[in-house]
């Protein structure tokens, strides 16, 4: 909301303070401001002028060359200036822009020839000042404004625009005018507040007009006649405070209506009684489908949840929203109703939001207005106008109607506990101080004071003691108040382990397996879920998703990384991502209806394609794997066996034939590791340049919270060396190599400390369907060094082992080293 | 063989151990003067054939050869490792310019690193660390912190409504978790709450439709305004490392009363800069005094405690601490963002 620096004025004296001053009293005390602007800066440097000469110009029948003395601004002599405005005329008082005046839109106006007469100058319109819409002709001043002087100075527009946060008003119906402000100001500044009167003129007798409230939405309704108006131009002072705060004005009516808005913040609407009905104004809900064309021109369709205004069965405006268009004020407009009404917050509110129209006035009503400023706002109306047009009548009583009552309260306030909850130690007679320059009256005792609540602030805001206790603090100002220190037991806080966990596992991803940390958005689109052939599984959807079809929250944090894949390979040969994140599973929702969260760790490792340098042991499924077993050990779990995962069971965006996947006690998945299912990374773009290996792994966080506790433990280093030699195995293509480690390990009879395959090969002189699998194997035994011949034992038996499995051992490799 | 024969032949020899230029040369000389059939060899085979008188002589003559050649070439082998070492000290040939290899390393996201600074400083002044559900049912969200269906508050917090009906929600703030804390803790505690928030925002370089806070909640007896100042200074001194100015303004949050907006005073400028929007203040967080209605939806009575709670833009602040200048990085995943955090 813009509050105006002079209008601020006509409610509050003002004297010593700065606009910057009143800004920062808000700003500590009140509310948060934005920002203060001067209004309309390009004023400056426009000044007054005076048509001292007015000629045709020589070569153009439509323009004009005028001597305009712009007094003191000028050199002494008089510019000369080509103007087309049809009414420029000798003697007017103008506004001149001089050469290198920057105008509204930043253009700097320049030294130019027009049709061949050089023009010094510009005499503006209001339009080209943005003072208004009116661009038929010159803005024409008052005749006594001092000649030479800055037009924002001679007019009266010199003013400063406080910006202040709608949000952080929402509590204050009472702060929504100019008039509520200047009371903060007054109330810090130990000012008083300029009287206004409330009273209603006399009106002629007879029955007050007809209103008639139907419908619950409408608590009060004010309807006043006027008669005997002539619409025109608002005064020039109101038109100016309206243009500061940025409203354009437009005529008499529809100024005075906004004016009385913006000074004490109730919204009012003025309707051409001409176009009402002689039975007056009921107030009552919309049936269902009625429609009705609002003064912006646009037509609605409203239903029962809607609240209207209406007159002979005709819906005139929708209560506390706008007025209709058919029943507006116009130029020739004479009699008038005036409506000052108090409407249901929530009502309006919802209008407002379904038809998806905010407007000032709602705005104002939604913040639960005070009931009792609807005649305040009719008088104040009504007074205003009687000075600008004093012949205005009024033919009869005022229609007030409804049921309301005053919300004027009492609030129990304990001033210890003022400074309790502060925490600053205000004397009693400064706490009752406070609140009576704020408007409340405080009837004190000894411990327990009452105070009594105005009706403008016990609306909403103020019902409780801490209400009283945040309006004592911020008029002390709680800069006032000490720091001080809490104090508590000293120990420490209980141990999270799932926190604990997470922190394990980045440093370990971070660290040593080298990768990067990212996060994602909850939501997965529709084009990736369909992409990745998720979109039959139940997703939680977000009805008003920020762009359309963005709106699925995922159930899993792998896809997020997978849809990153292409992107970042463009970027990098290599790669390597995790994120840890939630899931949302609504197929499983609690009986409040919370969808069953899950806890999850997805990793992803790309590298280009052309950078594979063999199957094993540089594939980055087997590195996945590792650092997934990693993981588990670090976390100090015990990592269960991993299974070949079914291709008929393969999560989507896994290979089929290439995935593991490790389960916990309960069968619960904790691991899955497998390569990106390859029609996928060709429709996520991973071919031709980006051809790519991707391993992919999820890892359940919560599978790994409950997996079987495997802590450290340090293992003694043996006391006897270690014999070391290697083994060799060509066998058929489907024994695993899971196989052949067991039969290795099987033949050393609790010898094989460790057991490492260095070498997968497969070639002719194998033969087709064989491969070839070379290990390291470290014999290792408890209480001797092992000799010759216990390593001869051990070959024996693995060549055997290995015969059953239809395999033979290869005699060509490295003789065993000690 | 006379004496003379002998000083010759050491002289020649000794020089030509002098002379000799690598190891592998000292030992063919020491193998052709003291090896088989070297000249002390021949000298000393040649003994039995002399006159009884000469041969003590030779025998010693021969051995003094054999010990000055033995001190010689032990005197060159220690001048040629001298010299070796000399020149590997000069260094030749070593170019410190040469441009170091790129390491591979991992990296945190930035907001957890923040996260965790700001984890430490907490649990080090007795802060448990608390998480909560990001999709949030209405009455954790809304209701229970004191705003109801059709408050007018309700339209600050641009939310993404869930499902079918009115109940569920993503999260808008990480406040829920207060309700949650309060039905779970018994007072008096201090917690912390990281996470992710959503607002239903156009997205830009400022704004973010998903975006991470930190709220903070103490509760106990007699806690005061005072504390809550107390409180943030000495995290922004933490966080900083340095004391900064604070100042509470009035903020309208309907689940504290009284409710505040904390500033600190600008850490980068003095003047007024970019990062202030020229005011030399930098809106921190919005806080104040947990609402009495709050406590009560907690089940903890407002009358016995009171607290405060604190809700702090992690996102903010990170890109406060990097010098992030487009929001959209914090969550778009792209390796060349992340890389940089290592």
């Amino acid at each position: 909301m813009n509050i105006s620096f002079r209008w601020l004025a006509r409610h509050v004296d003002l004297d010593g303070l700065t606009p910057a001053d009143v800004a920062n009293d808000l700003t500590i005390h009140t509310a948060e401001v934005e920002g203060v602007e001067p209004f309309a800066p390009h004023l400056a440097d426009v000044v007054v002028g005076h048509v001292v000469e007015r000629e045709r110009h020589p070569d153009a029948d439509k323009l004009n060359l005028c001597r305009v003395d712009i007094g003191p601004a000028g050199s002494g002599e008089l510019l000369q200036i080509v103007c087309g405005a049809p009414n420029v005329d000798r003697g007017q008082r103008v506004a001149v822009a001089r050469i290198g005046t920057r105008l509204p839109g930043g253009i700097k106006l320049k030294k130019s020839k027009i049709r061949g007469v050089e023009s010094q100058g510009m005499i503006c319109s209001l339009r080209e000042l943005e003072l208004g819409d009116d661009h038929s002709g010159i803005w024409v001043l008052p005749d006594d404004v001092t000649l030479g002087v800055d037009v924002s100075t001679a007019c009266g527009l010199d003013d400063h625009v406080i910006e202040i946060d709608n949000k952080s008003l929402t509590h204050r119906p009472d702060l929504w005018g100019h008039r509520g402000i200047a009371g903060e100001i007054a109330a810090l500044r130990g000012r008083k507040l300029r009287p206004l009167d409330f009273g209603l003129p006399k009106t002629k007798g007879g029955d007050p007009y007809p209103v008639r409230i139907e419908t619950e939405g409408c608590s009060r309704y004010i309807g006043l006649a006027i008669d005997g108006l002539k619409n025109g131009a608002a005064p020039a002072w109101m038109r100016h405070l309206l243009l500061a705060v940025g409203q354009r004005p437009i005529d008499l009516c529809v100024d005075l209506s906004n004016f009385v808005m913006l000074d004490l913040g109730q919204p009012n609407h003025l309707f051409d009684r001409r176009r009402l009905s002689p039975e007056g104004i009921v107030v009552r809900d919309a049936h269902e489908g009625e429609t009705m064309a609002t003064l912006d021109e646009v037509e609605r369709r409203l239903g029962p949840e809607d609240m209207l205004i209406t007159s002979g069965g005709e819906a005139v405006a929708i209560a506390g929203v706008m007025g209709g268009e058919a029943s507006k004020v116009t130029a020739d407009t004479t009699e008038l109703l005036l409506e000052v009404a108090s409407f249901h917050p929530t009502t309006v509110r919802r209008t407002s939001a379904r038809i998806g129209l905010r407007t000032d006035a709602s705005a104002r009503f939604e913040k639960s207005l005070d009931p009792t400023l609807p005649a305040k706002a009719a008088a104040h109306l009504v007074n205003l106008l009687r000075e600008i047009q004093p012949d205005v009548s009024f033919p009869r009583p005022p229609g007030d109607v409804g049921s309301w009552k005053d919300p004027a309260c009492k609030v129990t306030l304990r001033p210890e506990r003022v400074r309790a909850i502060l925490g600053a130690d205000i004397p009693d007679d400064d706490v009752a101080t406070k609140l009576e320059s704020l408007g409340f009256g405080v009837k004190r005792a000894k411990a327990s004071w009452t105070v009594s609540v105005p009706s403008a602030r016990a609306t909403k805001d103020v019902g409780i003691e801490e209400d009283l206790i945040e309006e004592v603090g911020r008029l002390y100002g709680y800069g006032e108040i000490d720091e001080r220190v809490l104090q508590a037991d000293i120990v420490p806080p209980p141990r999270d382990d799932r926190r604990a966990l997470v922190r394990t596992l980045q440093d370990r991803l971070s660290g040593a397996a080298l990768y990067h940390e990212a996060m994602t958005h909850t939501f997965h689109s529709d084009e990736l879920l369909a992409a990745l052939k998720l979109a039959d599984e139940p997703h939680l959807e977000v009805r008003n998703p920020v762009i359309e079809g963005y709106r699925s929250i995922r159930r899993s944090v792998l896809p997020s990384l997978v849809s990153l894949l292409a992107h970042n390979r463009r970027q990098r040969a290599e790669f390597r991502l995790y994120e840890i994140g939630k899931g949302y599973r609504p197929e499983t929702a609690n009986e409040a209806g919370e969808p069953r969260e899950v806890h999850e760790l997805a990793l992803v490792h790309g590298r280009a394609a052309d950078e594979r340098k063999g199957t094993f042991p540089d594939g980055l499924f087997h590195h996945m794997q590792a650092l997934v077993a990693d993981l588990v050990a670090c976390a100090d779990r015990a990592m269960p066996a991993w299974e070949r995962g079914g291709s008929d069971e393969a999560p989507s965006v896994f290979h089929p034939g290439k995935w593991i996947v490790a389960k916990g006690r309960d069968g619960e998945v904790l691991a899955r590791v497998g390569e990106l299912e390859p029609g996928l990374a060709r429709d996520l773009g991973l071919e031709g340049e980006l051809a790519s290996e991707v391993a992919l792994a999820e890892v359940s966080l919560d599978a790994l919270l409950v997996a079987e506790a495997q802590p450290l433990v340090y293992r003694p280093i043996a006391r006897f060396p270690a014999v070391k030699v290697d083994v060799a195995v060509a066998i058929a293509e489907n024994v695993s190599a899971g196989d052949v480690a067991a039969a290795i390990e099987g033949a050393g009879k609790g010898l094989v400390d460790r057991l490492d395959l260095f070498d997968l090969y497969r070639g002719e002189n194998l033969g087709a369907g064989r491969k070839s699998l070379a290990y390291h194997v470290s014999l290792q035994a408890a209480d001797k060094t092992l000799g010759e011949k216990e390593i001869q034992k051990f070959l024996g038996r693995v060549e055997r082992a290995f015969e059953r499995l239809g395999g033979e051992l290869r005699r060509d490799t490295a003789p065993p080293t000690g | 063989m006379k004496a003379e024969d002998l000083d010759r032949l050491q002289a020649e020899a000794c020089d030509a151990v002098r002379a000799g230029a690598t190891k592998d040369e000292l030992r063919r000389i020491e193998r052709e003067h003291l090896g088989k059939g070297g000249v002390v060899a021949d000298i000393l085979a040649s003994i039995p054939s002399l006159e009884p008188a000469e041969r003590r002589a030779v025998g010693q003559g021969a051995n003094r050869l054999k010990q000055a050649i033995l001190a010689a070439i032990e005197a060159r082998e220690n001048e040629l490792d001298a010299e070796a070492l000399a020149a590997e000290r000069k260094a030749e040939g070593f170019d410190a310019s040469l441009p170091p290899p790129a390491l591979e390393r991992g990296a945190l996201h930035p907001v957890t690193r923040v996260t965790r600074e700001l984890e430490d400083i907490f649990t080090s002044m007795g802060y448990r660390v608390l998480d909560g559900p990001e999709v949030e049912l209405d009455y954790y969200n809304f209701e229970a912190l004191n705003i109801p269906k059709d408050h007018p508050a309700r339209e600050m917090y641009d939310t993404f409504w869930c499902g079918e009906g009115e109940n569920l929600l993503l999260r808008t703030h990480t406040s829920p978790v207060q309700i949650r804390a309060l039905q779970k803790l018994e007072p008096p505690f201090r917690a912390i709450v990281p996470g992710r928030c959503f607002r239903n925002e156009t997205v830009d370089a400022s704004h973010e439709h998903t975006f991470h806070q930190m709220e903070g909640l103490v509760v106990g007896e007699d806690i005061t305004v005072g504390h809550l100042i107390g409180t943030m200074k000495t995290f922004l001194r933490e966080l900083f490392q340095r004391d900064l100015e604070v100042r509470l303004r009035p903020g309208y949050f309907p689940f504290v009363e009284p409710g505040f907006e904390l500033d600190a005073r600008c850490p980068f400028c003095e003047q007024g800069c970019s990062v202030c929007k020229r005011t030399t203040w930098i809106e921190l967080c919005p806080c104040g005094m947990v609402h009495p209605a709050v406590l009560r939806h907690g089940g903890v009575d407002p009358e016995r405690y009171t607290g405060f709670a604190f809700g702090l833009g992690l996102s903010r602040l990170v890109m406060l601490r990097y010098r992030i200048d487009d929001i959209r990085q914090i969550m778009a995943g792209d390796v060349r963002f992340l890389e940089q955090f290592a």
